[in-house]
């Protein structure tokens, strides 16, 4: 089967173009324009769910595919490359935006709605579907920069103060990691000559030590501030909790996200090497980070600021996945990536299941405090079970995801020899596991507090299954993926073989090479990855 | 606000901005200028509507159209790089050529493109000048009652 490679951009298209006549249609005055918009992002998810698994299905069975944006030559052009890790984010956040796009239909008040809420979910997903399929430094910065702007506009629209307030730290502290972000981009040009990622990984093989250190320490320091990793994560729980929880659930499953995967893109791309030569480091990044956020999770007085300190710890475990990525270990050299790819997408589904179950029960019960809360597994046995379900594969234990991701990430970075950073994973996973029991027992044990605000107010909730539904669907992803873990894994392997396949991405780009280029990568680019593998254990 | 010898000056300027901006946007295929900057260009034009006439009245003739006008340019600018999937590829350019008074036109995509750019920038910028405004305005008319006030109580 043959595919046009222009096919690859629709992710960025659909989402743009649908959103762009949103706006349009936004304060125009005629009857019915909310349910129009409301519609057109409708189908846009839904569209866009369909295109990124076909895409997978598609790079799954096949090769990467790049295109160059207008048919350009590959350096001066922009670059679009699909594999599969890509796809796989690409699928996992058109899936999360498929899910919380009912959620949010049932739950945002008019208000929010009448602002133009629904069409900057469509500009964000824009955003992260962009910064998926870029194959250029800079375009990766613009994309970051489009994601930043939807994501300010979607935790400021309502414009209470404590979101304005959570807004304007939020853009602060992420601009600086977007400067991060331009000044590697700017070293690379001005060191490399290039922009275009596969030509800098082929110059970077020649470039001098402290040009990679600075490229990679600056693109460390950028990513980790947009993953929220520990010395750069304080933009995180002073924002998240703020917004409508509809907007923290899509956060979640998509901002730190995409600054991990740019991580795994870049890091086994541009300098495999260093991410041995760095292990000591970044292990320790991730454990600060895991041991920082589960703590900060105990002193938090509400649901989604305790959720919120989870995703900073759950994302050390990440960077711990990113640091073994390359140690050769008995799986094969990959595993690690792999296992931290099984990870990122187990994450992705627990954490917004998590968010869209306590952001139900905050709605209902008109409070997120957990001093407030109590008893409602009388009320909602539904719903109390699957959060206690969601709750326990974050902590990590069979039969979820949540599960098979831990077990795997201990056992690689045991064979690499890495036994504190090992001990910390388990200790913390520990402190989740009370921390998780704390909040289900503070939301759902005991005696009720107090009503839930429908009841107060008489009215029936009609779309109760709109806000249910997303969760349980989540969870039982969860399950299945933690019962049949075998497809995910051979999945998630392929695309850790492709992501640390450095020649097979030069290939598939295939920049016009200098002379320069050519004597620094002589044409045996046909290095497979267990080739490049030896190669990298002699360093 | 509302100054004589500005208003004189917008009535004369203006339009001549507004032809200094087209110009740009058509220049810019091939030499400096392009949508983004005569949309720049047209949005100081309406910075000068506003200073002399005021933000108010500013509002009355633009504002209705600001978000539309950039919604509008993103659908347009989009469409264009998708109209390239026609000839090969996204962003993809199609050139028609019409020869017109002896003279070789060339018309394609990027121009599209570029009209949907300078529409986004010029929407966006009313947006944002407007809100300046009023907010700019509000401030002098509070400051003028204070002094006001004060020389009230000095008589």
């Amino acid at each position: 089967m043959s595919l046009h490679p222009t096919v690859i951009t629709l992710p960025v298209a659909i989402p743009l173009l649908l959103g762009a006549v949103g706006m349009f249609l936004q304060f125009m005055q005629f009857p019915r324009r909310l349910q129009i918009q409301q519609t057109l992002v409708g189908v846009g998810v839904l569209v866009n769910l369909a295109v990124t698994v076909f895409l997978l299905v598609f790079v799954l069975n096949g090769e990467p595919v790049a295109y160059q944006m207008g048919l350009w030559t590959p350096p001066f052009g922009i670059t679009v490359y699909l594999d599969a890790l890509s796809a796989i984010m690409l699928v996992m956040v058109a899936l999360l935006s498929v899910l919380i796009f009912p959620f949010a239909l049932a739950t945002i008040d008019s208000e929010r709605a009448q602002l133009g809420f629904f069409p900057m979910m469509l500009f964000l997903l824009m955003g992260a579907n962009g910064a998926f399929l870029t194959g250029d430094l800079f375009n990766l910065y613009v994309f970051y920069e489009v994601m930043l702007m939807a994501s300010f506009v979607l935790l400021t629209v309502g414009g209470t103060p404590s979101q304005l307030n959570g807004g304007i730290r939020y853009v602060v502290l992420n601009l600086v990691g977007s400067m991060m972000l331009l000044l590697a981009a700017g070293v690379t040009y001005g060191t490399l000559g290039t922009l275009n990622m596969a030509h800098i990984a082929v110059r970077m093989n020649d470039a001098p030590y402290l040009v990679q250190a600075m490229i990679a320490g600056l693109l460390l320091i950028a990513f980790g501030a947009k993953a929220a990793v520990f010395p750069v994560f304080f933009w995180l729980p002073s924002s998240y909790h703020t917004p409508h929880p509809a907007v923290t659930a899509l956060f979640s499953g998509v901002l730190t996200k995409v600054g991990m995967y740019s991580m795994y893109r870049v890091f086994p791309l541009f300098f495999p090497w260093l991410l041995n030569q760095w292990q000591p480091l970044l292990m320790t990044i991730a454990g600060l980070t895991m041991v920082v956020g589960v703590l900060g999770a105990f002193a938090q007085p509400t649901i989604r600021r305790l959720l919120s300190f989870h995703i900073i710890s759950q994302i050390g475990y990440m960077v711990m996945g990113l640091a073994v990525a390359m140690t050769p270990n008995p799986y094969g050299i990959g595993f690690g990536l792999a296992l931290a790819i099984l990870f990122l997408v187990h994450n992705q589904i627990v954490k917004t299941a998590l968010l869209l179950g306590g952001g139900a029960v905050e709605l209902e019960m008109g409070t997120g405090k957990l001093n407030e809360l109590g008893g409602l597994v009388r009320l909602k046995p539904l719903q109390a079970t699957v959060f206690f379900i969601a709750a326990f594969s974050l902590a990590g234990f069979p039969p979820t995801s949540g599960f098979i991701g831990k077990l795997g990430l201990l056992e690689v970075t045991f064979s690499a020899g890495q036994w504190a950073i090992a001990g910390v994973s388990v200790f913390v996973s520990l402190l989740t596991t009370m921390s998780m029991i704390r909040l289900w027992q503070y939301i759902f044990w005991g005696k009720p507090h107090r009503q839930p605000l429908t009841q107060r107010r008489q009215t029936a909730p009609n779309y109760a299954w709109m806000t249910v539904a997303p969760v349980i669907a989540l969870v039982a992803l969860s399950l299945t993926l933690g019962l049949v873990a075998q497809p995910a894994l051979d999945m998630v392997q392929t695309a850790a073989n492709q992501a640390i396949d450095r020649a097979a991405y030069v290939k598939a780009v295939g920049p016009t090479l200098t002379e320069q280029d050519l004597r620094i990568a002589p044409p045996e680019w046909g290095l497979t990855a267990a080739s490049q593998a030896t190669e990298l254990a002699g360093r | 606000m509302i100054e004589i010898y500005l208003r004189l000056v917008d009535k004369i300027l203006t339009p001549v901005i507004f032809l200094i901006a087209i110009f740009l946007f058509l220049r810019g295929h091939d030499m400096p200028g392009g949508g983004f900057i005569a949309g720049l260009v047209a949005a100081s034009a309406i910075e000068l509507t506003i200073l002399a006439r005021g933000a108010q009245a500013t509002r009355d003739r633009y504002g209705p159209w600001a978000v539309p006008l950039a919604g509008a340019g993103l659908t347009i600018a989009v469409g264009a790089a998708l109209l390239g999937m026609y000839n090969g590829g996204f962003f993809r350019s199609i050139w028609l050529e019409f020869s017109m008074a002896g003279e070789k036109l060339k018309f394609g995509t990027p121009q599209l493109f570029d009209l949907g750019v300078m529409f986004v920038v010029v929407g966006m910028a009313i947006t944002y000048l407007l809100r300046l405004g009023e907010a700019a305005e509000a401030a002098v008319t509070e400051q003028t009652r204070l002094e006001r006030q004060r020389e009230d109580r000095h008589r």
